[in-house]
């Protein structure tokens, strides 16, 4: 026990003298959930727009209001030609164009249809999905408001689909990044770093100057890993004050619990990182070999993108990483707020990771020099 | 000039007998396009579904089928309680619950009925798709029924028709796999030169390199040489793997895209080795360039449009040099335009490498670990 006591003592020693280290580690959290927090939008609004309105009536401006007020499309340039708004369109300059035939009014009076071109830059999936849907919207709308009109409909709506978004109900876009992005720094801190902290002692020679006292592996490794246990913690903290007084992310569940089951992330996270550490033969491929699991982390997760839309193979590969169910815990207990209860399976599934990396990196772990 | 030649001669064998990061380097892009560009889909259909059907009649069960047929929504669950479709939405099995009240039918009959489609909003992406998919389809059933009761022969009066250019099944592997391939670029030149200038550094090779007569910068043209034959290799590789796994256009030339490239791998060899002067170790290399990707990954257009951005972060992502990459790369691959429309872009990546390789060279005052 004293021993292992002696190895954390020397970790955080350590630690604190590595001034750069320490503020990058609980810098970074900050810094990255402020700038993702306010960058990552996942509604467009105000997409530029070019019009080229051959018509000139009082219905084409009627539409281009209406496209104007439904907050998506930014009226930025007026052409004045089909090859005007194909030049505004391949440069980039603007994101849609919308063409009015000359007769449009005409079309319109005598009762339809009044075709109008709404052409998207399909090259950019987000932007464009939203241009398309917002474009057909509008159509929709105002085709209703005339047939309405000309038949002089009194009732309601036939089908009056109320929609009630739960948990999120203003759709904001940071209280589903930023409960995903603490998931994020943690791998981050706890895979990479431990992975290059272990790989830097066996490259300076200093791992072997440790391995001829009496310790055990298995002591060495409870004295490393438990400082950075302490040091995923202090990132949560930092973390999670952000997101509640910055973007005042709720956190409706107990956050007693979040941090109980942010433990056996921890150390499963951890346990991948000394795996990592027990292959890589320097400190290069130690990162190298962290990347390959950050990266899955960031795509196939659920961090940003729904879990729901992947190909089955790769929606397996995801439950292969432990941070897919960490998600799910972390957006559960701050959005959802429920508890344990419904969160058994991704706990168990943690623990299992937990146990299992773990005895694999202290076996592995046969007292080996670089 | 000899001794530029030595050094790259040095630095290529050195590269090729480290066989895990050789084998790491050209690995790494073409595992990373196939996972994004299975991986992602911005289009979400299939979301699992809990309907609690109080009406059970012919009419729900007609707009149950409507919300099947649209794609979007999987049945998945029927529940027999309110209670249930809570205990769904809040596990998380279900991501939307459809909720028909006993009177539905009779109601819709009497001209007015209400649905309620409760949506788990804490998934932005897929509420939003589930919202407006939702509310596409209480418009049309609702036209149709207005236009049967009305007899309304109209043709729709606003004919919106919507054109999608470059990209008309919206497919998102299009978008991502030119922009990752800039990022992959961007890190891997990054990582390469600051770590390996950083390792030698620390192991003492560089102090060895600085007794023989050699220049500053007849070193680092040493240095840059292979990294920049690396990133072309890399640039092929990404290019064979987009187009025949994925099927992404090349619609521009390809040897302007190569062209163009170059400025950027340029750029990023800069900013590799000014990170090298400053990092006193290859742990810090690996932080700060790091810590330089990480915002390059999300601010620069990279996955979430920067027209969503407040313009404080607009103006931030201006600063790095991918944010230009991604315009040309895209550009070039899926619109098919050229020089001509990207001159911008490929000044400001001209200005980025000088100003960049200026400052590396100027600091790499032959310091010693």
């Amino acid at each position: 026990m004293r021993r292992i006591l002696a190895i954390s003592r020397k970790e955080f020693l350590q630690m604190s003298r590595d001034r750069l280290t320490i503020s990058i580690i609980l810098m970074m959290p900050l810094i990255q959930l402020i700038l993702f927090g306010y960058a990552i939008q996942t509604e467009v609004k105000h997409i530029s727009t070019a019009v080229f309105d051959q018509s000139l009536t009082a219905e084409s401006r009627d539409l281009i209001d209406s496209f104007r007020a439904s907050g998506y499309f930014n009226m930025n340039y007026a052409a004045t030609s089909y090859a005007g708004v194909t030049r505004l369109i391949d440069s980039g300059q603007a994101r849609v164009g919308i063409i009015f035939p000359p007769d449009f009014a005409k079309d319109l009076r005598r009762g339809g249809p009044a075709p109008v071109q709404v052409i998207v830059d399909a090259s950019d999936s987000l932007v464009a999905n939203q241009a398309v849907t917002a474009a057909n919207s509008i159509g929709q709308v105002k085709s209703l408001q005339v047939l309405v009109q000309k038949y002089g409909i009194t009732d309601d709506q036939p089908y009056d689909i109320e929609v009630r978004p739960w948990y999120n109900p203003d759709g904001i876009t940071a209280y589903y990044m930023i409960p995903a992005l603490l998931g994020m720094i943690v791998t981050m801190t706890m895979t990479n770093l431990t992975a290059v902290a272990i790989a830097r002692e066996r490259e300076r020679g200093t791992l072997e100057q440790l391995l001829v006292t009496p310790l055990r592996s298995y002591e060495l490794m409870a004295g490393k890993v438990v400082p950075n246990i302490a040091l995923g913690y202090a990132q949560i903290t930092v973390s999670l004050l952000v997101a509640s007084l910055v973007f005042h992310v709720p956190v409706r569940g107990s956050l007693l619990l979040l941090y109980l089951l942010t433990m056996f992330f921890i150390a499963a996270a951890l346990g991948m990182g000394i795996m990592i550490s027990n292959i890589a033969r320097n400190q290069m491929q130690a990162m190298q070999m962290s990347y390959f699991i950050l990266l899955p982390s960031m795509v196939l997760t659920g961090f940003v993108f729904p879990r729901a839309g992947m190909p089955k193979i790769i929606y397996y590969l995801s439950a292969a990483i432990p941070q897919t169910y960490y998600l799910e815990i972390i957006r559960g207990i701050m959005l959802k707020g429920i508890g344990f209860q419904y969160l058994f399976g991704q706990v168990s599934t943690l623990l299992v990771f937990s146990l299992v990396f773990l005895a694999i990196a202290v076996l592995n772990f046969k007292k080996k020099i670089a | 000039m000899n001794r530029i030649l030595a050094i790259i001669r040095k630095e290529f064998i050195q590269l090729i007998r480290d066989r895990l990061t050789l084998g790491f380097v050209l690995m790494l892009p073409v595992i990373q396009l196939l996972l994004f560009g299975y991986g992602i889909q911005t289009e979400v259909k299939h979301i699992p579904t809990a309907v609690f059907d109080q009406s059970l009649t012919t009419e729900s069960r007609d707009l149950i089928d409507t919300f099947r047929n649209s794609g979007y929504f999987n049945m998945n669950y029927a529940a027999t309680s309110f209670a249930g479709v809570t205990r769904l939405i809040g596990s998380g099995q279900a991501k939307v619950g459809i909720i028909f009240p006993p009177d539905f039918a009779k109601d819709l009959r009497r001209g007015g009925a209400t649905v309620q489609v409760i949506v788990d909003a804490s998934d932005n992406l897929v509420a939003n798709q589930a919202v407006a998919a939702a509310n596409s389809i209480s418009q049309v059933k609702s036209l149709q029924v207005l236009v049967q009761k009305y007899g309304i022969t109209d043709d729709q009066p606003y004919d919106i028709e919507v054109r999608p250019w470059y990209n008309p099944d919206g497919i998102a592997a299009y978008y991502m796999l030119p922009a990752l391939l800039g990022m992959i670029l961007s890190m891997m030149m990054m990582l390469q030169t600051a770590v390996s200038i950083v390792r030698e550094r620390e192991r003492g090779t560089m102090e060895q390199l600085l007794v023989t007569p050699i220049k500053s910068y007849e070193l680092m043209i040493g240095k840059v040489v292979p990294n920049f034959v690396l990133g072309n290799v890399l640039v092929t590789i990404s290019l064979l793997v987009a187009s025949l796994i994925f099927h992404v256009p090349i619609r521009g030339s390809l040897l302007q895209l190569y062209l163009l490239t170059m400025f950027f791998i340029t750029a990023s060899l800069g900013m590799g080795i000014m990170i090298s002067n400053f990092a006193r170790n290859q742990m810090q290399a690996m932080q700060m360039t790091f810590f330089v990707l990480l915002p390059s990954m999300v601010l620069t257009g990279f996955v979430f449009p920067r027209a969503g951005m407040p313009k404080v972060i607009y103006y931030i992502s201006t600063i790095f040099p991918v944010t230009f990459y991604f315009d040309i790369i895209r550009g070039v691959m899926l619109k098919g335009i050229g020089f001509r429309y990207l001159l911008g872009q490929v000044s400001a990546l001209l200005v980025f490498s000088v100003i960049f390789m200026t400052i590396a060279i100027l600091n790499f005052k032959k310091k010693i670990a």
